[in-house]
């Protein structure tokens, strides 16, 4: 569980105007949350918040506040804060521990940390390398894979410590479509798991598919915050400086030529949108109670 | 032809291949955009145009010089690479001083200068930020001042590592329109990608690299019509692709997939050919 | 290219880190215990070499060996082969410079010692895993404070290089024209502010990446790898080895008093 309440935040250097405005957000435990915005809109920073880094790290005044697991946030030390709230940074070559050599023991890390039975960790590891699809690369140096290996191994990281509640930041940046919908398909087994998920992410395709909830951004505030549908077919999303997906934009461009059936909400997947062009070619009648 | 790769092969120092007999050419003006899964050696490929990697065998020649018999940067005068990361690039005091860079090293004259960097700036929408430090840039910006250190240099060939990514919606458009007006200049970009919608946006061919090889090389439409069971077969399948498992499908664009999913047979990737198919395929429009 | 080792090609490999750190711990005592030349060099050939040899990792060795004490023993030749204070025996004058039989009997044994310093840690990484050198370290009940920072001090050089080697490519590509070690030089000390910085950054975002990974919440973390193999004989091995590089010491001290 994470709770936002009226919370802002600051960094101490650079611009003045604050990163996060009066941000009251709730992730439940056992769904996915996505969080869209444009560049410098706080999505970065959100992530940051939730897992400590700021203020802990990055030093920073705020108001307001927020809690994981109940626990406030800024109250509680990184590490310990760690056993409950996995982070998965933009930048996965920042994230290497720098600690371990090889790829399984980059993966045992967080576990040895946390002192968890070297059995158990064996079994958990190679199942996480499994999962992530590093398995191969087991005993390479993490600074040797590609930018999209290590992204991987980021998330792998910190999977394996099993918490409550994980942030992604941008997880799939660097992965192609194979390596997202694999990432994407671990989030859902985890949401399965009771795991509340926060995944700031690009690809409105992938947040339709998995994500119940979804959080736009907008200069450092909550602009939108609903149900994935409404809120990726909203019309405002291109003020917001997020693009639509083509599905929601064909849409409704079919629509001002009256060739979309305008009681359908707007689609936002694939499914959703050929049946409803398939209504529009095979001219199956719209009811009539929802004619214009 | 200001680009000619032929049979170009290139292994790791450990010996694993990481490129495998790869042969095209590039006419002065395309747009290509080479597209493939992570780990297809995209990157690879795009480091041998500009030199950072030298063939194992085989040869690169930009406007019809090999590029295992050039420095970097003699290179650096016909090919402008913009690198996939740009935290390494850019150690200048300002946007402007990092634009500059380039066109420095390469002898332009002060008013030549002055000229390709306002320029650069300006497609890349960087103009109100020239005084700023990088470091104070967002990732998507820096990596905008990286694209317009490249663009000063005035290269007859442009070379993108993966453009799109940490770009959000606005500076996706503007990266299209920047396209446009390099396209408008004759100027010949090749970009690296694994961004579909991207790549059927702005470019007219496609080469798809997978696992080292060219497995597809055509326009765009071509590739779109192919169906992806059906795709080549050029007879270069090798026994470790077969051993490995079946080709890996790169994901179409959405409204291609919708277009397949609805039954058309027509290739379509654009809103605007969606529509104009869905209005072919709707027999009576109900008069508004 | 990475001078540590991965894999366990030979028995020595296979021995406990421990052992290893203190053989060459004691043989570099050993080796500064004495003033005269002959007694590194016979440590040199009739300790280290065997044990390289025996490990199969001859090569690397002579390279690497070559590489870190090079730039150190021709300076040291040069510095004390012709400036040596007080010299007798003059075996050429040039000037200023007085190339002397004291000051190169003084830059060899200078030299040698150096060369056995280098030669026992090159030994000790060429020979074992560093992550099971960290875990035996932390087995042992070492603070994983100091074990973090002495492994991240392994990986740092080369991190660095990867990024300077990076860094210049960009510039070249930007039509900057880099010649030779000159030319390299002469492109990175613009840089150095900046590549330094960029460490501190790296080792921020280390720090973060630790603290997000729980480092620090147990005082005694598990172990992957598990207990690490060891038997009697390694530990009466360790004794005697601690025992001689004491004798060395006291050798060298009662030396010195006397």
């Amino acid at each position: 569980m994470i709770e936002f309440k009226d919370f802002t935040f600051t960094y101490p250097t650079g611009r003045p105007a604050p990163a996060l405005r009066s941000i009251t957000m709730t992730v439940r435990p056992g769904t996915i949350c996505g969080v869209v915005g444009a560049d410098g809109s706080g999505k970065t920073t959100l992530a940051a918040v939730v897992s400590g880094v700021s203020p802990h790290l990055t030093g920073g005044e705020f108001s307001g506040s927020v809690e994981v697991c109940g626990r406030p946030v800024a109250g509680t030390p990184m590490a310990e804060l760690a056993t409950s709230v996995g982070l998965v940074r933009q930048d996965p070559f920042s994230q290497i521990s720098g600690a371990r050599f090889t790829v399984r023991e980059e993966l045992a890390f967080g576990l040895e940390n946390l002192a968890v039975e070297r059995d158990v960790m064996r079994h958990r590891v190679e199942h996480v390398m499994a999962d992530v699809g590093l398995s191969e690369l087991a005993d390479r140096s993490p600074y040797e894979l590609s930018g999209g290996q290590q992204q991987r191994l980021a998330i792998g990281s910190v999977l394996a410590m099993r918490p409550a509640v994980i942030v992604l930041d941008e997880p799939t940046s660097q992965l192609d479509a194979e390596g997202s919908r694999r990432v994407f398909g671990i989030l859902d087994a985890l949401k399965e798991r009771g795991v509340a998920v926060l995944v700031m992410e690009h690809r409105l395709e992938l947040l339709a598919r998995s994500a119940d909830q979804v959080v736009v951004l907008e200069d450092g505030a909550v602009a939108a915050d609903g149900p994935t549908r409404e809120v990726l077919g909203d019309p405002r999303l291109p003020e917001w400086g997020v693009g639509p997906l083509q599905y929601t934009t064909a849409a409704r461009r079919a629509a001002e030529h009256g060739l979309w059936d305008e009681s359908r909400p707007l689609p936002v997947t694939l499914e959703t949108a050929a049946d409803g062009f398939h209504q529009v070619t095979h001219r199956i009648p719209i009811p009539a109670g929802d004619q214009p | 032809m200001i680009l000619s790769i032929d049979s170009l092969t290139y292994a790791y120092a450990n010996g694993t291949p990481a490129l495998n007999g790869v042969t095209f050419q590039v006419a002065a003006g395309e747009r290509v955009a080479v597209v493939g899964s992570n780990g297809a050696g995209k990157s690879t490929l795009a480091r041998h145009l500009v030199g950072i990697e030298r063939p194992t065998s085989g040869t690169v020649e930009v406007e019809g010089r090999r590029t295992d018999e050039l420095s970097i940067a003699e290179l650096a005068r016909s090919v402008g690479f913009v690198f996939q990361n740009p935290h390494d690039q850019l150690h200048a005091r300002t946007v402007a001083k990092a634009v500059e860079f380039g066109p420095r090293n390469l002898g332009f004259t002060a008013e030549q200068r002055a000229r390709a960097c306002e320029w650069a700036l300006r497609v890349t929408g960087l103009t109100h930020h020239a005084q700023d430090h990088p470091h104070h840039l967002s990732f998507g910006q820096r990596k905008r001042v990286a694209l317009a250190s490249v663009l000063a240099m005035d290269t007859p060939l442009v070379v993108l590592d993966e453009p799109t990514t940490g770009q959000d919606h606005r500076s996706l458009a503007l990266l299209g329109s920047l396209l446009g007006e390099l396209a408008e200049e004759g100027r010949t970009v090749i970009a690296v990608t694994h961004d579909m919608e991207f790549c059927v946006q702005h470019f007219e061919r496609v080469i798809v690299l997978e696992r080292g090889r060219v497995r597809w090389d055509g326009t765009v439409e071509q590739w779109l019509a192919a169906d992806a069971t059906a795709l080549p077969a050029d007879g270069s399948r090798d026994d470790a692709a077969e051993r490995s498992g079946p080709p890996t499908d790169l994901e179409r664009p959405q409204l291609t997939r919708l277009a397949r999913e609805l039954g058309w047979s027509a290739p379509v990737a654009t809103v605007d050919a969606f529509l104009s198919e869905l209005r072919e395929r709707t027999p009576s429009v109900p008069a508004n | 290219m990475s001078i540590l080792a991965v894999s366990d090609t030979s028995p020595i490999h296979r021995l406990n880190p421990v052992t290893k750190l203190v053989f060459a711990f004691s043989v570099t005592v050993c080796g500064f215990a004495h003033t005269s030349a002959l007694w590194p060099l016979a440590l040199l050939l009739l300790v280290l070499l065997p044990a390289i040899v025996y490990a199969g990792a001859l090569r690397r060795f002579t390279q690497l060996l070559a590489l870190f004490s090079a730039p150190v023993v021709v300076a040291l030749f040069l510095v004390q082969g012709f400036f040596y204070p007080g010299a007798e025996r003059v075996i050429a004058a040039l000037g200023p410079a007085r190339l002397s039989y004291e000051g190169l009997i003084f830059a060899a044994q200078t030299a040698l010692h150096i060369m056995v310093l280098v030669a026992s840690f090159l030994f000790l990484l060429l020979t074992t895993s560093p992550s099971r050198l960290m875990s035996a370290m932390t087995q042992r009940g070492m603070s994983p404070k100091i074990v973090y920072v002495i492994s991240a001090a392994l990986q740092i050089g080369p991190a660095f290089a990867a990024r300077a080697q990076r860094i210049l490519q960009a510039q070249q590509a930007h039509g900057l024209v880099i010649r030779g070690l000159r030319g390299r030089v002469r492109a990175l000390v613009p840089l150095a502010g900046p590549l330094i910085l960029g460490a501190f950054t790296e080792i921020g975002d280390r720090a973060a990446a630790m603290e997000t990974r729980a480092f620090g919440v147990t005082r005694r973390p598990t172990s992957l790898s598990g207990p690490l193999p060891d038997s009697t004989g390694q530990r009466v091995a360790r004794a005697v080895m601690i025992l001689c590089a004491a004798a060395a010491v006291a050798v060298n001290v009662w030396g010195v008093i006397r």
